[in-house]
């Protein structure tokens, strides 16, 4: 078999390891997470990464803003921040015949990559500033729409710890990203990793590896892999589980969810699963792809009731209940 | 061949073999309910015979219908086929495919086209194409296969194996426990001579061992041998008041003084030896004298009657003379032999007879009045033991002869154990059945003296009323380990800081007034 479908999704797996393999020279392990992000990247989606300080996340968005040959910019956000620091604003020019006009000045969102440090400690109305854009691709501003180069990708990171003069992200907000992930602390042998490449006196360098437009074709082939209704099922399955108020909600669900996920869920469930079903070489997907993406897809759009929280009931543990006790189609 | 229809071709072959599979399955859990209810209806009949009716038109239509909607039930769930998409999950689980077939079956079946939907189904096709329906559903036997040979063997042996349970097992063919003790026992009469009176005895045991006589035959059985136990005894009365006269008149010769002593112990065979003693020296001396010391040629003839009277004729030849004739000799010889083997009789026959009637009440009781059933059906059981009185089987007691007989049996070493509730001749001590065991009120609550004094001072009194039962030492470790616990957690909430919040609450406190509270009051 050595049809044009079978070169694409070689070609996929190959820039799609070969991303992966430049990014794990400056990052050590979190293999998964580069995974994830890569697959957001494709999926057409947003990612917010969670972890203590220290932990690499801003380093991660880095090296890949240097991996990928696409234009980036960094917003390091505080509660002072305005939503026209972050979208643009239109100044007042005067040109060589002496009129005055308005110009839009384009924000540092008008980036192909935009790294949103921090997220959680600017107000949400400086945080509602992302929702269009991250939605819709575009931007409006006194009046007029500007659209946002291809590809966007917003990478967000807040902390967990720092509560103090922190705003958590609106429902509504962190629906729009596709991934959740959290970054776990580094154990003993990549520390040991960690140290040996960061306090030497040169630190490894990347280099790009994926251009614009081979981007941009890796997401359409994303898009063309095509799913079984039976798969499709599972993932529906999966979402409906997480509602209390439905019949198919798990008991669990009912009893520490407030609000289940949206169908935005399912959409994140299909679209990652196909990027990891192409990342296995597989034209297919399958309900192992799907339940691959569930945590990280699903756990930020579930929330939680009083009682989880009293608990200490977390969302992934509520997921993992689920993806256990959903059966996959047996026809 | 298209890659579709290599796909259903596949997916055809591993739903038959999985619906063959399916099928033995069903059909071996059928007969594992078939086995274990025929298993549970032999043990029921086994331990409660009356219990379970044998006849009743009713009670074998539900068992039909039953059956007949069990059958049904089989027949339905072995016929449903196994459809191409159960058999597309099933090899992708078998396999490891990941739901390729799966995938690929519902793209071939909606007939979906796109580059992306040809590759895969054709990537599948090959993937098919390489499996092998015998590995992917492998001809091994149903695990039902061995619950059913289990049940198979089990059922094998309540019915065959243990001739008890077995409705295939002729009682008439293998001898009853009862006929086989009573073999025995015509076994015991086999070496005795045989008079009229054996013959007669054997008879009525022979009548006893038959399966096919009556309880009329049975009874008169039993008389006939109670007829012939008392003139045993009589006969063996007399012999004994002979042996007695004898052991008299034989004290008055020295040299069968010791003879005498034998007999009146009742130890003929040391009487015998000693006597044959005397006959050797006797005979000495004949040779000595040539025939002086036994002048008196008419002690020599037999003796006629009955043994009494031989015994009290052989008492006459000894009277009056020191010396001892060797006919004499003889003749008391024998005489005494005789009266040996008719105590020998006396106790065979006694022993006899009483076996018989035993082994006549157990086996009664064994077939209609089990140990662990005392049911009123006890009542109706006929009684084979007659009156010794009155020759009546329906005397009044006679259920509470068999009710309080159940126990009897014999242990291995073959003594009696007797009933321990006592039986109709009052032989057996009493003793009240075992309860069901109870924990003891102590054990269950701890024992606690309160110091209850009277209005005069005295101590608490003695006839346990100043005695209180409180929760016992496991219960009162249980609460203080539970209160020792809640302490713990107590410290842990109370642990705030100055805004009076705990530390673990503060979180939610902070999102319930952010979040919650806000939108309510909106």
């Amino acid at each position: 078999m050595n049809t044009v479908v079978d070169r694409q999704i070689q070609a996929f797996r190959e820039q799609f390891v070969s991303v992966r393999e430049e990014i794990s020279r400056i990052i050590v392990g979190n293999d998964d997470i580069v995974s994830g992000v890569m697959t957001c990247l494709l999926a057409r989606g947003h990612v917010l990464l969670e972890g203590i300080p220290g932990v690499g996340k801003t380093k991660l968005v880095q090296t890949m803003a240097d991996v990928l040959d696409l234009k980036f910019s960094r917003i390091q956000f505080t509660p002072d921040l305005m939503p026209g620091d972050i979208i643009g604003t239109n100044i007042v020019r005067e040109d060589e015949s002496g009129r005055k006009n308005f110009e839009f000045q384009h924000g540092p969102i008008f980036a192909n990559m935009v790294l949103a440090d921090e997220i959680n400690r600017a107000t949400p109305k400086t945080q509602s500033a992302l929702l269009e854009a991250m939605q819709e691709n575009s931007v409006s501003a006194a009046g007029s729409t500007h659209a946002l180069e291809q590809p966007f990708f917003v990478l967000a990171t807040q902390n967990p710890i720092e509560m103090e003069g922190t705003y958590p992200l609106p429902e509504a907000q962190m629906d729009r990203f596709f991934f959740k992930l959290r970054l776990d602390f580094p154990d003993v042998e990549q520390l040991h990793l960690i140290i040996d490449r960061t306090t030497r006196e040169k630190e490894p360098v990347v280099k790009r590896v994926l251009q614009q437009g081979q981007i941009l074709e890796m997401r359409d082939t994303a898009r063309a892999i095509p799913v079984a209704r039976p798969v499709q099922e599972y993932a529906i399955k999966i979402t409906l589980a997480t509602h209390p108020e439905s019949v198919q909600g798990h008991e669990m669900t009912k009893k520490y969810v407030r609000f289940g996920s949206s169908p935005r869920g399912s959409q994140a469930l299909i679209l990652g699963a196909k990027v990891h079903a192409l990342m296995n070489d597989r034209v297919h997907v399958s309900c192992e792809d799907v339940r691959a993406v569930t945590l990280p897809a699903l756990r930020h759009r579930i929330l939680l009731n009083f009682e989880a929280e009293a608990g200490r009931v977390d969302a992934d543990t509520i997921l993992q209940r689920i993806l256990d006790w959903v059966p996959e189609p047996k026809e | 061949m298209k890659d579709s229809e290599i796909i259903l071709g596949v997916l055809g072959g591993i739903g038959r073999r999985l619906w063959v599979g399916r099928a033995l399955q069903e059909a071996f859990f059928g007969l594992c309910v078939l086995l274990f209810f025929l298993i549970a209806f032999r043990l029921a009949g086994a331990v409660q015979p009356s219990g379970i009716p044998a006849t009743g038109i009713a009670v074998w239509l539900a068992v039909g219908a039953a059956m007949t909607a069990f059958v049904a039930y089989l027949a339905w769930r072995v016929s449903r086929r196994v459809t191409l998409p159960q058999a597309a999950a099933q090899a992708d689980a078998r396999a490891a495919l990941r739901d390729e077939l799966k995938s690929a079956y519902w793209f071939v079946s909606n007939s979906e086209h796109s580059a992306f939907i040809d590759t895969q189904v054709a990537r599948a096709a090959a993937t098919a194409g390489r499996l092998d329906p015998r590995t992917v559903v492998p001809g091994r036997p149903p695990r039902s296969l061995w619950a059913a040979a289990a049940l198979g063997v089990m059922f094998a042996f309540v019915t065959w194996l243990a001739p008890q349970m077995s409705p295939y097992w002729d009682a008439s063919a293998a001898p009853a426990p009862s006929q086989t003790q009573q073999q025995d026992l015509r076994a015991l009469l086999q070496d005795m001579p045989r008079d009229a009176r054996i013959e007669k005895l054997d008879q009525a045991l022979e009548t006893l061992q038959r399966s096919d006589a009556t309880a009329e035959q049975k009874r008169r059985a039993l008389e006939d041998m109670r007829d012939i136990a008392e003139q045993t005894n009589m006969e063996a009365a007399a012999a004994r008041e002979g042996l007695a006269r004898l052991a008299e008149v034989m004290k008055a010769n020295p040299k069968l003084e010791k003879v005498a002593e034998a007999i009146q112990a009742g130890n003929n065979k040391v009487a015998m030896e000693l006597l044959e003693e005397v006959r050797r020296d006797a005979a000495a001396q004949q040779d000595n004298t040539s025939g002086e010391q036994f002048p008196d040629a008419a002690v020599a003839t037999q003796h006629q009657g009955n043994l009494a009277e031989q015994l009290d004729q052989s008492g006459r030849d000894l009277s009056g003379t020191p010396n001892i004739s060797a006919p004499a000799l003889d003749n008391l010889m024998k005489t005494l032999d005789q009266a040996a083997r008719e105590m020998d009789a006396q106790n065979r026959v006694n022993q006899v007879q009483r076996r018989a009637r035993e082994n006549m009440v157990a086996t009664a009781q064994r077939s209609a009045a089990p140990h662990n059933e005392f049911g009123s059906n006890r009542q109706d059981v006929a009684n084979p033991e007659p009156s010794p009185d009155s020759g009546n089987a329906d005397m009044q007691g006679a259920s509470t002869f068999r009710r309080d007989s159940a126990n009897r049996e014999e242990d291995a070493d073959g003594a009696r154990e007797g009933s321990r509730t006592g039986s109709a001749s009052g032989e057996s001590p009493s003793m009240a059945l075992t309860g069901k065991a109870t924990q003891r009120l102590e054990a269950q609550l701890k024992l606690e003296a309160i110091q209850r004094r009277d209005e005069k001072g005295g101590d608490d009194d003695k006839d346990g009323k100043g005695w209180i039962y409180t929760g016992s030492q496991q219960q009162a470790s249980s609460l203080d380990f539970e209160d020792v616990r809640a302490r713990g957690g107590f410290d842990r909430e109370a642990a705030a800081q100055h805004d009076r919040i705990p530390v673990r609450q503060k979180q939610v406190v902070k999102n319930y007034f952010l979040n919650l509270h806000e939108s309510e009051k909106k």
